[in-house]
């Protein structure tokens, strides 16, 4: 026996549909809202206006790299990166104090390379029989963990001294 | 900023010293050029105007035939110019301290924010920035001021060569690339040559252009001729005209390098005591070589003599 198919049965028919077109449309927004929001707040966003080797910075690698900077680096170049007291007197060995990192100092001068040679390999990487009390990190740290120490003092400059030195390793030709 | 003037009142015996050895360098002009050999001396171009220190401050403007005494605030050890800041005179004095004279030497102002006391062994004007003055403080280092001297911050300690600290005894702003955003500055030591970059990060060695890539090649290093080891370096010059061409003065004679500084060759026999270069030319100089100021046009191969001891 047909079922009779009265104006009571038509109007629940089309309430069903709006129900399952209002689901339709409320999960298509989640999920363009789902992707707008993956695309505006990344997990892991990049530092802007700052590179290394050319390469964009991550926030992690800035995060990870204080903490590297922290165990490896502060004990001489200080937590705030202020150096050694009277760094540009020379110690009675003969030897110069540890520089600081900060825009007082000169590290900003030299190029991402030149920083990354000098940190893996010594000050001797780049100036031959130059005495330091600078270690080679080379065998210590990875060359992501050494590249995340230098992004991270990178990121603490001033705009002007970023901006210098992001020139100055644009225009390392590696001679 | 305060500063000490000389020029506007010039007492009795400053003035009459300063006619009597105008007078003496006009009549004898032979006389003033004597230096004795290894006392300290030093040489300047302003321009075409030539400025010799030499117990006392004489100014030539025709290339060293007559000389004018010029007065100063005390005993000059070293001298230097700009070519972009032309009558901007900066000398380092046996007294202490840095004075500075606009107008060619004529007269002089020294500020009261000054260097510490100590005799200021070597002077030199960076060559990109006339307002950048450096000075060498025997026994402590190298001092900078960015604004022509008006106030100074310590730049660097003295260089460590051979085992010990070194006084700085020439300087030069050389206009060559460091690779760092800047130039270098050279510096002439009791035992030799040294260079640091003006970002101050390290004394360290002339060396090649390509060195580096040699070290890291594994491949033999581009062939070097320092000048002679354990001997002082007087005097320093760099050609603002074309700063790879740089002049010494050792006891040993003249030295001259067409490269910055790696490789040289002796230009002069004679013991020179002081050199500088003129600012429009690199072949130009003028050397104090066995005490007598001596001129050459062609970059040292030549001398001519314009005075005798």
């Amino acid at each position: 026996m047909p079922m009779n198919k009265g104006p009571k049965d038509r109007s629940a028919k089309c309430t069903v549909r709006r129900s399952v077109h209002l689901a339709a449309l409320v999960s298509a927004l989640a999920t363009t809202g789902v992707v707008v929001l993956a695309q505006s707040e990344p997990v892991d966003p990049r530092v802007e206006g700052l590179t290394f080797l050319g390469e964009p910075v991550l926030a992690s690698q800035v995060m990870a790299g204080q903490q590297l900077y922290a165990d490896n680096c502060a004990s001489c170049h200080g937590a705030s990166l202020e150096g050694q007291p009277d760094w540009r007197r020379r110690l009675d060995t003969g030897r110069m104090p540890a520089p600081p990192h900060d825009d007082s100092g000169h590290t900003w001068h030299h190029s991402d390379r030149m920083l990354f040679q000098i940190t893996k390999g010594g000050v001797g990487a780049v100036v031959p029989g130059y005495e330091s009390d600078m270690p080679a990190f080379g065998e210590d740290l990875t060359d992501a963990e050494i590249a995340a120490i230098l992004v991270y003092i990178k990121s603490t400059w001033p705009e002007r001294q970023r901006e210098f030195q992001a020139e100055v390793s644009a225009n390392d030709t590696g001679g | 900023m305060k500063s000490i003037e000389i020029g506007c009142r010039p007492n009795r015996r400053k003035v009459l010293a300063a006619v009597l050895g105008s007078g003496l360098a006009t009549v004898l002009p032979r006389l003033v050029q004597a230096a004795v050999d290894g006392d300290p001396a030093a040489l300047a171009f302003d321009g075409d105007t030539i400025l010799l220190a030499d117990r006392g401050l004489f100014v030539s403007d025709d290339a060293g035939q007559t000389w004018t005494a010029a007065e100063t605030l005390g005993n000059v050890l070293s001298l230097a110019t700009h070519r972009d800041r032309p009558g901007r005179v900066v000398a380092g004095l046996a007294e202490g301290g840095v004075s500075i004279s606009e107008d060619g030497g004529a007269s002089w102002r020294i500020f009261e924010a000054r260097l510490p006391d100590g005799e200021i062994t070597a002077v030199a004007i960076a060559s990109r920035n006339p307002e950048m003055i450096y000075a060498s403080l025997r026994g402590d280092g190298l001092w900078k001021s960015e604004d022509a001297g008006a106030t100074w911050s310590l730049a660097m300690d003295r260089p460590w060569l051979d085992d010990a600290e070194r006084e700085l005894l020439s300087l030069a702003s050389v206009e060559l690339e460091t690779g760092m955003g800047g130039i270098w500055i050279y510096a002439g030591t009791e035992v030799g040559l040294t260079r640091v970059p003006d970002c101050f990060c390290r004394w360290q060695d002339v060396q090649p252009g390509n060195a580096m890539d040699a070290l890291v090649a594994g491949e033999a290093p581009p062939s070097e001729a320092p000048l002679p080891g354990g001997e002082p370096i007087l005097s320093l010059a760099s050609a603002p005209s074309a700063p790879e061409v740089m002049y010494a003065a050792l006891r040993s004679g003249l030295w001259a390098s067409q490269d910055g500084g790696v490789i040289w060759q002796k230009r002069a026999s004679k013991a020179a005591t002081a050199v500088a270069v003129h600012p429009r030319d690199e072949t130009y100089i003028a050397a104090l070589l066995g005490g007598i100021l001596k001129i050459s046009r062609d970059g040292g191969a030549t001398w001519i003599e314009t005075g005798e001891r």
